[in-house]
């Protein structure tokens, strides 16, 4: 029954989990679990918490599969990580509260990766963005900026983002 | 030329990373209507996001996965589901009259440690008493001696 289904098409899987399938929720797990433990790991750091977002992320979506397609996703990946940084956002904590034994590698992700290319200006931008959730509006706030500014800088940052991923991933 | 502009802004990209605001993704929605070729393109930036991530994949701990499917056959079997692919079968051996309750295992061992102490509270209370009574039983004829003693020296006064 596994080895049957470890080849299935999206779509089918996506069929088969609305059903309630036990062993096609194993099979998103088998999929997807490292893709997204890796970007977990980038905006939870600890472990155990990262763990505790891993079950949330899953459990939320075997329990909300019907809504993939009316989510504006194409693919179950990217409607998973979607979920995966709302989720690790409500669980970090301040990173002044970390005590340094506990920190995972953060340097290996690629958002970090991507990161670390953009200029300072946009690195404190994206990272607040990005990293922490935080509107446009309380970013303006934060840098004591205009919002027009915070918007055109996260624009540049995002156009530098889709040169980067069509660069390394085409 | 107009949505070649559009789509080099990164706001897909921006989308799919959770970023975009609220008219922001409103907006695309709206333009994946009216322009389908669009959805090619999140498709594409979609997929690319996928390579990219697992590039960097980490494999979580055994414990996540075991813990996460743990969970939904229960949610699953909670739910009332028939389960015609799965070998589990969930079978309630709680009484249903009341009278029983379950605890949690740290009783037992609090339990055990009440009953040790009670034992050793017990044997003191025996060890105590019987000392206790030994040095009665010593000072009394003490007590005797010492009335005697008084007795005898009314009686001298007296003469």
């Amino acid at each position: 029954m596994r080895r049957d289904l470890t080849h299935i098409s999206e779509q089918v899987l996506i069929e088969r989990l609305t059903k309630g399938d036990q062993t096609a929720k194993e099979l998103l797990y088998d999929r997807y679990a490292a893709g997204i433990y890796g970007i977990v790991l980038q905006l939870v750091p600890i472990k155990d918490r990262a763990n505790d977002v891993m079950v949330r992320v899953f459990t939320w979506a075997f329990q909300h599969i019907e809504s993939f397609s009316s989510s504006g996703y194409r693919t179950l990946f990217a409607w998973l990580m979607r979920k995966t940084r709302e989720l690790s956002i409500q669980e970090a904590i301040p990173d002044t509260a970390l005590t340094g034994t506990e920190l995972m590698k953060r340097e290996e992700g690629i958002l970090q990766q991507f990161y670390i290319l953009l200029p300072a200006s946009e690195q404190q931008v994206f990272r607040l963005s990005y990293f922490k959730g935080l509107s446009v509006a309380t970013i303006a706030r934060m840098l004591g900026m205009p919002e027009t500014e915070v918007n055109e800088i996260l624009g540049a940052s995002m156009k530098a983002f889709r040169k980067f991923l069509k660069d390394n991933w085409n | 030329m107009e949505l070649k502009f559009y789509i080099e802004s990164g706001i897909i990209e921006s989308y799919v990373l959770g970023l975009a605001t609220e008219a922001e993704t409103e907006e695309l929605q709206h333009m994946r209507k009216l322009y389908p070729e669009l959805d090619t393109e999140v498709d594409l930036v979609e997929r690319r996001l996928e390579k990219a991530a697992f590039d960097e994949a980490v494999l979580p701990p055994m414990e996540v996965k075991d813990r996460i499917l743990q969970r939904a056959r229960w949610e699953y079997a909670g739910a009332g589901y028939g389960d015609s692919s799965s070998n589990y079968t969930f079978i309630n051996i709680q009484p249903k009259d009341g009278s029983h309750i379950s605890v949690h295992r740290w009783w037992k061992i609090f339990f055990i440690i009440i009953f040790i102490l009670s034992k050793i509270f017990l044997f003191f209370a025996i060890f105590y008493y019987l000392k206790y009574r030994q040095q009665k039983e010593k000072e009394e004829p003490k007590q005797v001696t010492a009335i005697y003693v008084q007795v005898q020296q009314k009686n001298s006064h007296q003469l």
